[in-house]
């Protein structure tokens, strides 16, 4: 595919909503608005990535997996990536550049957030309540959920109406099996996996082949990434979509209004693109970046940037990993992968515990003979290679499974993303250095989480339990650094991601998060997406726009 | 392409990682220094400089005092030889059917309700494990 690309040429001179980022959020603005007929652009720093491109069909998957589709920018160095300093960050940011944004390499658990998660402040009284409930966001949620084609099972207990799904639960497989027989013993919650996978054919997404290999790209295209159920369509309605093309800043007007952004396509070209309002869905580290460097004399301190909350309470659900190996051949390189099952038991705050919040727990199979994932190691040669290479391979694979701990970090403002001063992308952009640390109370809350999956594997009756406290390639979820609230003076956007400073430019990715939850983001920050454009969507008439448009 | 003295090198230093044992073939006998590194070498361009590094460190040592000071002395370069060795390892498919791996093949999701349907249901019966919205 040659760089530039336009879909829909020519592009608008002006048009009615720019849409920075083709990722999880982005898309769905992009379709609502092309859908409501509004002449949309969508500038995308990436490409298309077709799903022949994938390797987890191929024997080489295992070897590219751990650099083509490693989810670390900085390790996979892809020429739509941009560098992130993260010299002073316990962990390292993980995202994908691309048609579709990280749902690309996601691994589709489509967790919902609980009604807890929506009032930390009143229940827990820490952080901040968000500007609505649980129940405001379901019927988003419900929507989102069938425009991905979600497989769950409906009745769990850990939400209010049980939930329910358009197609069937995923197998929970041998490992499934063996880890619900522990849970079981321990009188725990647990439920199969939810997952934006198609259990079954739907629409033109074919079911689930079981790879194994939906965080490198799903071959069989069962997985609900947007570039294939959210793009054809919007494209179909006339959307525009740019691709290759990385935003510089976005601009104003006299009055301080967004009306437009500057960019670069691949063939190294300056342009603008003008717009009467500006979207911004660029994650929660690239959404920061692009509003810093967009300072004008309006906005010195960066756009939607008067309460310095722009970048800072970043955060990255910090994960830690229990595995267990059993006496059985539980086939665990078969997917999803995915979640075959998750647990709520310790997901909601009890004190008595010495901390606030919990986390979502998600078991994961352990993928093929070279390892799941790299950065687990770092053993002395005869422990991994030598006759060990065999025992230790015929002793785990195939017999171990993950308890996945993701740990809810609450906002502290010292975690940010802010401008490196020295390091640049590839057109001499200034790119993002994240300052984060863990905090003391997710320290005991992983402590006490790892106690209880120990417990759990224990249950189930594995041989061996290996601990990974805080994996440092963890941070899929960017959360926090354009925060959402009712008060100009603590919040950068409203509920409705419009920026208090700025009437006309809106955030609807994971930045205006104003806690994280305990789980997987993706199905709340789609469906925070569709509540913001719909309500765009339906005030466009009054919407505040460029005089000069 | 590895000339003929790197890949007697490598071939010495490779039996070392993975030797044969436990009824499993040595990576010589799986033809990993004649073959299947070729492969992941065109797989992993980006190991090449650590691999060859290696393979450096290797000339005129015994392959396993080289591998035991390659990984105190340079573990850069031995993560990119061990990575590379393993990987071409099980790109072998006779490996693959000796630890029962079918490989990256098509196994579609099939539905195991039944198999767990009990235990869930006693999770039913625990009852709600969520705070509802405060009003």
């Amino acid at each position: 595919m040659s760089n530039p690309v336009v879909v829909n040429s020519p592009l608008p001179d002006i048009a009615d909503v720019l849409v920075i980022g083709a990722g999880a959020s982005g898309s769905v603005a992009v379709s609502e608005l092309a859908k409501a007929g509004h002449k949309v652009v969508c500038l995308e720093q990436g490409q298309w990535t077709p799903s022949s491109e994938f390797a987890g069909d191929k024997p080489e998957w295992e070897l590219v997996k751990q650099k083509r589709w490693h989810p670390n920018p900085n390790v996979r160095n892809h020429p739509s990536d941009y560098p992130i300093d993260t010299t002073e960050s316990d962990v390292n940011p993980l995202m994908y550049n691309a048609v579709g944004g990280s749902t690309i390499l996601y691994a589709a658990h489509w967790f919902r957030f609980m009604p807890s998660d929506f009032q930390v402040k009143t229940m827990d009284g820490v952080a901040d309540d968000w500007p609505f409930t649980y129940e405001d966001l379901l019927p988003f949620y419900e929507e989102m959920d069938h425009a991905m084609g979600v497989s769950g099972l409906a009745d769990d207990p850990a939400y209010p109406e049980g939930g329910s799904f358009p197609l069937p639960p995923l197998p929970i497989g041998k490992p499934g099996i063996k880890a619900a027989e522990g849970m079981d013993k321990l009188g725990w919650h647990w439920w199969p996996g939810t997952n934006s996978i198609a259990s079954k054919a739907i629409g033109h997404r074919p079911q689930c082949q079981r790879y194994g290999a939906c965080l490198t790209g799903c071959p069989a295209g069962a997985k609900a990434s947007t570039d294939i159920t959210h793009w054809p369509t919007a494209i179909e309605n006339g959307a525009h979509l740019l691709t290759g093309a990385r935003v510089r800043k976005i601009t104003v007007d006299k009055d301080g209004l967004a009306n437009g952004a500057d960019y670069v396509d691949r063939d190294g070209n300056e342009r603008h693109q003008k717009a009467k309002a500006v979207i911004l869905a660029a994650n929660g580290v690239g959404t920061p970046r692009i509003l810093l460097l967009s300072k004008s004399d309006k906005h010195p301190n960066g756009l939607a940037n008067s309460t310095d909350l722009v970048g800072r309470r970043l955060m990255m659900h910090p994960y830690a990993a229990v595995v267990g190996t059993y006496e059985d051949n539980l086939e665990s390189w078969l997917g999803p992968a995915g979640e075959l099952m998750h647990s709520m038991e310790f997901y909601e705050t009890d004190k008595s515990r010495g901390f606030v919040r919990g986390a979502k727990w998600n078991l994961m199979p352990s993928g093929g003979p070279l390892g799941m994932r790299s950065g687990y190691g770092g053993r002395p040669v005869d422990e991994s290679f030598g006759v060990n290479f065999h025992k230790n391979l015929k002793k785990v694979f195939g017999r171990s499974f993950e308890w996945g701990i993701i740990a809810e970090d609450l906002p502290d403002e010292a975690n940010r993303v802010v401008l490196d001063p020295k390091l640049t992308d590839s057109d001499g952009i200034p790119a993002p250095k994240l300052i984060y640390k863990s905090s003391e109370n997710t320290t005991k809350l992983i402590d006490f989480h790892v106690d209880r999956a120990l417990e759990a594997h224990e249950a189930a009756g594995a041989t061996s339990i290996s601990i990974t406290k805080l994996m440092r390639d963890c941070g899929w979820h960017l959360l926090g650094t354009a925060k959402m609230g009712n008060d100009p003076k603590d919040s950068v956007v409203n509920q409705w991601g419009q920026a208090h400073d700025v009437p006309n430019l809106y955030i609807i990715d994971g930045s205006v998060f104003p806690t994280s939850s305990g789980g997987n983001p993706t199905s709340t920050i789609m469906a925070n997406a569709l509540r913001s454009v719909r309500h765009l969507v339906e005030n466009f008439s009054s919407q505040v726009t460029p005089s000069s448009y | 392409m590895l000339n003929e003295e790197f890949r007697s090198i490598y071939s010495g230093m490779a039996d070392e990682l993975i030797p044969r044992a436990e009824g499993m073939p040595s990576a010589s006998d799986a033809r990993v220094p004649t073959e299947w590194i070729d492969r992941a070498l065109d797989y992993r361009p980006d190991l090449q400089d650590g691999f060859l590094r290696a393979l450096n460190y290797g000339k005129n040592k015994n392959p396993r005092e080289a591998i035991q000071d390659l990984n105190t002395q340079d573990s850069e370069a031995f993560d990119c030889l061990g990575v590379l060795t393993s990987g071409a390892y099980f790109l072998n498919p006779e490996v693959k059917k000796l630890i029962g791996y079918p490989g990256q093949v098509p196994s579609p999701a099939n539905d195991d309700l039944d198999a767990y349907s009990g235990m869930l249901a006693k999770v039913l019966e625990r009852g709600p494990v969520y705070r509802p919205t405060v009003k």
